[in-house]
């Protein structure tokens, strides 16, 4: 690098001639005008004070004895580098073909003898100028490739400050296929997945307007609430108004993110779909008929949370039925003509979902064989879930950082929820928070979970709104059952559910003891305890599960308090199934 | 090229003033110099080596034009042209008008020295 | 891409048409198309007859003129989209923000 070099200023200027009276006038001359002069007396010697002192500026004489002025230009063109050192010939040539001989050897232009002040005065502040230029813009070029770098080095860490907040979740379960690139936050793509504690899981894929940093900020809040929420057990409707409304608050008007929310429950092997501003999804049931799942919503951070809509469609699916789910990346892939791949390929590559052995390989390779010796490009995100057996998956790796410290041993606490807010409210993620300050239950958040949500899912349902499980076994009545929860929550009246909890330590361990009652009717407990009547109240699972989870379920009063003592110590959880 | 002047009285006052009181010094130096090539361009001519007295020409015209002594200037430019085209057969004659008019010169130089 | 106004005769209306790609390299421009009208325009048409192409900044700029409009107040109309630019705002449910005709 050039030194700094004040812009007024005497120049260091290396004068090479052999001849002794030429050399004494034109550094008389140089001196004059008030340079500081370096003299060498052949080529040779040029070389030598070049390196010694570095001049701003050479004139050399272009015959000489050891070196001519040609091969000492060459030498010092090569030594100076990147630096522009002007190297004017001094000359008494007359013949063209020498001239120009004297420029290819990396001379920047002639001074005719005899010498003349005035053209030397305007030649070196001519080359003068053009050396600062060209510093100047070496200076520039450099700043542009260390910022450059700079900003390379900070998207780095961003992205592993990202990485950490926003990791894939559970993007790696054996029922998920996925592709994203890996700087994919840059082009404001996201794409999350969470096992929820209950089981199931939540999937967020997104893609929020513009590109680089911009785009990537809010992916962190995003990630931040779904990974959040979604551990403590929220349902979708809850972490998606969350989302949206935390967008809405903190990016500007013209962002947003166009996403589509994936709540998967494997146990009753049902979906729920959001979707605000994707294209269409698929969901590709296993005789290979599709379903599309059109956006019906406006993008997250649109729209202002009294006005946002959290309505999910429900999809009652198969083991073996996929979900997929892309960005507007896939439907914009080019080809080396500049086509895009569009809806109608997409559709062909899903035609041909069975010989490529899954919807996924489908696309992706459809997209592959498209765009040709393209990569397939990096705003491209794609997902595909498919349903399976609550059984099939098992020690899905939520990554939720533990806490450390330590909880409180002996505690109870009452809570409970009546009429409208039965409806609205999932009381769930709060209980479900208070429990998990213990550390010893932390470790068995899901089956915590799983006993709360069974309890407060069958008070609510069948203890006080009365619905009939049985409704939940057939296509039509799924939705029927679904609707008319809708329904009669609507219009709860007089109506509650409380909660108590006890917890007490042990020396090996612990033990929560929870009471939930609701205002329902109740049943006939004594005399109907048969295993019929029961599995009617407790759908599915439901009885079955709080028996297997916990050492003692006792029905109380009418049949509408239940009493469950669930254990823990410090042994490794059961892995749930 | 007796059109030319011995010494171009202009070009040596302008010296003069860039030099200042390194000009006799710039004098003495040019004709201790131009003796060197003189010498330089008879051993040439007695190796005929045409390279060697092309080039011993070029520089000591170089140095004759800055000087201010135009007519040498021009009869060195003749002798290099002589060099470059590898006829020395009038380089003889040559060199010796050189040799006359660099004495003519320097008698003029030392003169406006001592004046 | 050009970005081409039109006042109505009682200067109540405001129309912008954009011409080629609606895009991020559009912001300034469109900007410029609406914020320097008076005051007295209370009626705004997109005319897309001429549009080929938008993409999501292009809905971002469109939900700030919404914004510089009077947010839910505001009366604009999105006239004439071709098939591709139709489909890009209906996946972006935008009817429900603008009457797209």
């Amino acid at each position: 690098m050039d030194e700094p070099l004040p812009e007024k200023g005497p120049l260091r200027v290396l004068i090479a001639d052999d001849s002794d009276s030429d050399r004494l006038i034109l550094q008389a001359m140089v001196k004059r005008l008030g340079h500081d002069v370096v003299a060498a007396e052949d080529g040779f010697a040029a070389v030598e004070q070049y390196r010694v002192f570095h001049p701003h500026i050479v004139l050399l004489d272009v015959m000489m004895p050891r070196m001519d002025g040609m091969e000492a230009a060459h030498e010092i063109k090569a030594l100076a580098g990147e630096v522009l050192v002007p190297v004017i010939f001094l000359t008494s040539l007359s013949d063209a073909g020498a001239l120009a001989r004297c420029l290819e050897s990396g001379g920047d232009d002639f001074l005719p003898k005899p010498y003349n002040r005035i053209i030397i005065e305007a030649k070196i502040n001519a080359f003068n100028r053009m050396r600062l230029m060209h510093r100047t813009l070496s200076h520039q070029r450099d700043l542009i490739h260390a910022r450059n770098w700079q900003l390379l080095q900070e998207q780095e860490v961003a992205k592993r400050v990202f990485d950490n907040v926003a990791h894939t979740g559970c993007l790696n379960a054996s029922n998920i296929q996925h592709h994203a690139s890996p700087t994919s936050i840059f082009n404001g793509d996201v794409l999350f997945a969470c096992p929820r504690p209950s089981g199931g899981m939540h999937i967020l894929i997104g893609d929020f307007t513009g590109h680089g940093l911009p785009a990537a900020i809010g992916a962190m809040p995003v990630a931040e609430i779904f990974y959040g929420m979604t551990s403590k057990g929220f349902g979708c409707g809850d972490v998606l108004r969350e989302i949206n409304q935390k967008l809405k608050r903190i990016l500007p008007t013209g962002m947003f993110c166009c996403a589509a929310f994936i709540e998967a429950d494997f146990h009753l092997n049902c979906l729920r779909v959001w979707n605000g501003g994707l294209p269409d999804g698929y969901l590709i049931r296993g005789n290979g008929e599709r379903e599309i799942l059109t956006s019906n919503h406006l993008p997250l951070g649109v729209l202002s949370p009294e006005r946002f809509a959290a309505a999910v469609d429900y999809y009652r699916t198969e083991p073996g039925d996929t979900l997929l789910f892309a960005t507007d990346g896939i439907l914009e892939a080019e080809n080396a003509d500049g086509e895009m791949f569009g809806q109608d390929r997409l559709l062909e590559a899903l035609d041909s979902a069975e010989e490529h052995g899954s919807a996924f390989d489908a696309v992706m390779a459809g997209v592959r064989a498209f765009t040709g010796a393209h990569l397939v490009q990096d705003d491209l995100t794609i997902v595909a879930l498919e349903m399976v057996e609550e059984e099939a998956l098992v020690g899905l790796d939520n990554r939720t950082p533990p806490s450390a410290l330590r909880g409180p041993a002996s505690w109870d606490c009452s809570y409970s929820i009546s009429d409208r807010t039965l409806g609205h409210f999932n009381p769930l993620p709060l209980l479900l928070h208070i429990c998990m300050e213990v550390p010893g239950l932390r470790r068995r958040s899901g089956e915590v979970y799983t006993l709360l949500s069974e309890l407060y899912t069958n008070a609510l349902e069948h203890g006080i709104l009365g619905l009939p499980s049985d409704w939940k076994s057939s296509p039509e009545g799924f939705g029927r059952y679904y609707a008319e929860r809708e329904r009669r929550l609507a219009s709860l009246r007089g109506h509650r559910i409380e909660f108590t909890l006890h917890h007490r330590t042990s020396r090996d361990g612990g033990e929560l003891r929870i009471v939930c009652e609701d205002s329902g009717p109740g049943f006939d407990y004594k005399d109907l305890l048969g295993p019929d009547e029961a599995q009617a109240r407790y759908a599915g699972r439901g009885l079955g599960l709080l028996r297997q989870l916990s050492v003692s379920l006792d029905f109380k009063g009418a049949g509408n308090q239940v009493e469950v003592l669930y254990q823990w110590d410090y042994s490794e959880p059961r892995s749930q199934g | 090229m007796s059109d030319k002047p011995h010494l171009d009285e202009e070009a040596l006052a302008e010296l003069q003033d860039v030099m200042e009181d390194d000009f006799d010094v710039l004098i003495r130096t040019y004709i201790a110099d131009s003796d060197e090539r003189i010498h330089a361009l008879r051993t040439a001519l007695r190796n005929s080596d045409t390279d060697a007295f092309a080039k011993s020409a070029h520089s000591f015209k170089g140095s004759c034009i800055n000087i201010g002594a135009p007519r040498l200037g021009a009869l060195c430019s003749e002798a290099e042209m002589a060099g470059n085209e590898q006829r020395l057969e009038r380089a003889e004659i040559l060199l010796d008008t050189i040799e006359t008019e660099f004495k003519t010169i320097c008698t003029m130089l030392e003169n406006s020295l001592e004046s | 891409m050009a970005i081409q106004t039109r006042r109505s005769e009682d200067g109540r209306t405001l129309t912008i048409k954009i011409e080629g790609r609606f895009d991020f390299s559009t912001h300034q421009v469109f900007r410029d198309a609406y914020e320097h009208g008076d005051q007295e325009v209370i009626h705004y048409v997109i005319d897309m007859c001429e549009t080929t192409y938008l993409d999501s900044s292009a809905l971002g700029m469109l939900l700030l003129l919404r914004d510089y409009a009077g947010g839910d107040t505001a009366r604009i109309s999105i006239e004439n989209c071709n098939n591709d630019v139709r489909r890009i705002l209906t996946i972006s449910n935008f009817e429900q923000l603008f009457a797209i005709q």
